[in-house]
């Protein structure tokens, strides 16, 4: 297929064509990852601008990483170091941006619709690199292309996604996308985590991890906000644990080869055990890895890079 | 004298809907006719200089009261004014406005209550009237000096933008202006339901990721509200009623006789939730626009007298705060100028509330229940009369409109109905011909 995008804000709104195309592409770039030298001419002139408002580690290093490889030139904002702290707006720094000339824009921001916000201010390019409760495509992408590496075709495959729903832009994106690729999801949370309205994703919902458990071949963690439990969400950890923690133990229920991933950063002994997390199961790293990938792809297809991605 | 011929009067106070011509004298309703003689005319004019203009077979309107404004002054003068304000009401056919208390400083001391009306009456247009806090500073703990500020004229008294917490204060409020006769008007929110959402928690929130307001964030309070009025035979008037729990609540509530009144926004009956978009924060307003259920269950509300009014809740922004990611953005739409024909286009047109319902609601029903001047066109009473257009189109843009703010969910848009002239006590002060 012909790349149409200029930017990437969801997936809710790709089509499965587009989704299969980005995954495919990520395919080289995984190889050039595991060249000695990592290092493409591809996008060799283009900027690639990171715009985060909330802290991360393993997503900005991941993009800029990607962004580096592909040979384009990578600056960051540093929020706590910018003007941003001065009171900035996020609209007069999208202006600065705008006129420094970058290409592509990276942001990362505590409202939802703050990237689709971006892109009608600014001629770049925009990733979506988590905005609020709302989507987090890259995340997404990425645990679909650690699926497809075990699995192939996610077509029924049947996917458990585990924890604080309602307010997880990670579960949004991967729902859109997955039931695009034909995946079942099956999201499981406790009811203040998992209110009713969220049956507007349109996939099955449950109370009961045990009971979904059954048959999965892949559960995925999603980490939780310590400070949920102080606005009354949830009345401890270590309930929570008990009913939603993944460990080993309760893998076994699936029946099956089972694979187990979770966006990170880990909270061990809560969602996720330790022993868990450390077991061959879980593929976390592999996730960190093939972030990488992903976003190699993105930026490649974005900044409309026009050279033989294998050059 | 002003002879305004061949005008089709809407005034339900007279249940009058007909072709009939009408005498202005001086700053009053002299006399309507089916038609009168020139000679006539000229004898009751005793003198006077008599200007006559034909309207044309359009429709004449008592002026409408708008019991729900925030006009900024004092202290955010760069979203808007009571000379902007004022201006923005008579375009849009309000030659009354009430002013809300919640400006900085917030106004809860006569002083700043006779500035408002200073300010107003120093413009001359609209008719400006203060509601003044229900506590001080809109703290929720002390109340106002209610007699005071009622003897420095104003109609009512509300924490608008604040609910008020404490049910004891709620209840010693609606207590203590009995002395007054002047209604508490009760923004009803609780603020531990409605979390710091900032739109309607349902199917649209949690696909879009936006913090929801439950609609139990409004319906607990009116409850609570409707309750302690009971108890208290206080004089309730509710803002901005938006969901169909809060109706059945005022429906049960008035067949038991509690002196309640309630106002629905014209945006709650137009838009739903699933208008809106993340990067549509014209839409982002408080109380949040419910689903389209709760849209139907208002209109149904407002049409069978449910609800006795209309109101704006205009709420200017200057542009740069609703450039905002929509979590970011500050609640309010701008509705002085595009209310009425906005309500005109999409429900009265269309033969969803008829004309006299739209006028008790939006002119007899606020000046009955707030005691004001106008509301009506019968003989004697002032002259606040709107000519209105039906045909006559609007476009909405930030050149054509004197608010200050442009935060309508209208702007680049043409809506169809609209006021050509406007008189305020027999002056007329807009004129489109």
């Amino acid at each position: 297929m012909i790349w149409q995008r200029k930017h990437i804000l969801g997936l809710e709104n790709l089509s499965k064509e587009e989704i299969s195309h980005i995954l495919q592409t990520a395919k080289p770039m995984k190889e050039v990852l595991q060249r000695p030298l990592k290092k493409l001419p591809t996008l060799r002139g283009k900027s690639v601008m990171h715009l985060f408002y909330e802290a991360s580690t393993r997503t900005r290093t991941s993009f800029e990483t990607a962004g580096k490889i592909l040979g384009a030139d990578t600056a960051s904002i540093a929020i706590a170091q910018s003007s941003i702290s001065k009171g900035e707006s996020l609209l007069d720094t999208a202006r600065t941006i705008a006129a420094m000339k970058v290409d592509l824009v990276v942001i990362r921001h505590a409202a939802s619709g703050a990237a689709a916000f971006l892109t009608e201010y600014l001629q770049a390019g925009i990733i979506n690199a988590g905005d609020g409760q709302h989507e987090h495509p890259t995340q997404a992408l990425l645990d679909m292309f650690t699926m497809q590496e075990e699995f192939g075709d996610l077509a029924g495959k049947k996917v458990v996604i585990v924890g604080d729903i309602l307010h997880s832009r990670v579960a949004r994106s991967n729902v859109w996308g997955l039931t695009k690729m034909g995946a079942e999801v099956t999201l499981v949370g406790p009811p203040t985590l998992l209110p009713p309205e969220m049956k507007v994703l349109g996939v099955k919902m449950s109370h009961n991890l045990d009971r979904e458990l059954e048959g999965a071949d892949v559960v995925m963690a999603l980490r939780l906000q310590l400070e949920r439990q102080q606005s009354g969400l949830f009345p401890s950890l270590r309930e929570y644990s008990r009913l939603y923690g993944l460990s080993s133990q309760k893998l076994q229920k699936t029946g099956k080869k089972t694979i187990v991933l979770h966006p990170g950063p880990m909270n061990r002994g809560v969602e996720i055990s330790s022993e868990l997390a450390d077991s061959p199961m879980a593929k976390i790293e592999e996730q960190v890895t093939n972030g990488v990938a992903v976003r190699m792809a993105l930026i490649y297809l974005l900044a409309g890079g026009t050279s033989n991605v294998m050059a | 004298m002003l002879w305004l011929k061949n005008v089709q009067i809407v005034d339900p106070d007279q249940n009058l809907a007909a072709i009939r011509d009408l005498l202005v004298k001086d700053t009053r309703i002299h006399e309507i006719s089916a038609s009168f003689r020139p000679e006539e005319v000229q004898a009751k004019a005793e003198g006077a200089a008599l200007e006559v203009l034909d309207g044309g077979g359009r429709l004449l309107f008592p002026g409408l009261i708008d019991v729900h404004t925030h006009l900024r002054e004092p202290g955010q003068e760069e979203k808007e004014d009571i000379a902007s304000g004022a201006e923005a009401a008579v375009r849009g056919g309000f030659t009354t406005i009430l002013a809300m208390a919640n400006t900085k400083p917030v106004i809860d001391q006569r002083a700043l209550v006779e500035f408002v009306r200073a300010q107003g009456e120093r413009v001359g247009l609209a008719r400006v009237y203060p509601v003044a806090a229900v506590t001080k500073g809109l703290q929720g703990q002390e109340l106002v000096e209610m007699m005071d500020l009622a003897a420095g004229g104003v109609v009512g008294f509300s924490d608008d933008g604040h609910g008020i917490q404490n049910a004891d204060i709620m209840r010693l409020a609606l207590e203590y202006a009995k002395l007054s006769g002047l209604p508490i008007i009760s923004h009803c929110e609780d603020d531990d339901l409605a979390a710091k959402g900032v739109m309607h928690k349902g199917l649209v929130s949690a696909r879009l990721g936006l913090r929801g307001i439950p609609s139990c964030a409004e319906s607990v309070m009116v409850a609570r509200d409707l309750m302690l009025a009971e108890e208290s035979s206080g004089v309730l008037h509710l803002a901005h009623i938006s969901c169909r729990q809060s109706v059945d609540l005022i429906r049960q509530a008035k067949k038991k006789g509690v002196n309640v009144t309630a106002e629905v926004n014209p945006h709650h009956l137009i838009f739903c939730d699933e208008d809106v978009q993340l990067t549509k924060t014209s839409l982002k307003v408080n109380p949040p626009l419910r689903t389209a259920e709760d849209r139907e269950a208002l209109l149904e509300a407002l049409s069978e007298g449910t609800i006795d009014m209309l109101a704006t809740d205009h709420a200017p922004h200057a542009w740069e705060e609703k450039a905002r990611p929509f979590a970011e953005a500050p609640f309010g739409i701008n509705g002085l100028e595009t209310s009425l024909a906005a309500v005109w286009q999409y429900l009265v047109a269309p033969g969803r509330l008829s004309v006299k319902r739209l006028l008790e609601a939006w002119s007899l029903a606020p000046a009955r229940r707030f005691g004001l001047a106008g509301g009506s066109l019968k003989p004697g009473q002032t002259a606040d009369m709107v000519l209105f257009d039906p045909d006559r189109t609007l476009e909405i843009e930030r050149e054509n409109l004197a608010s200050k703010a442009q935060n309508t969910p209208f702007l680049h848009m043409t809506l169809q109905g609209c006021p050509v002239m406007t008189w305020v006590g027999g002056r007329l002060v807009v004129n489109r011909e």
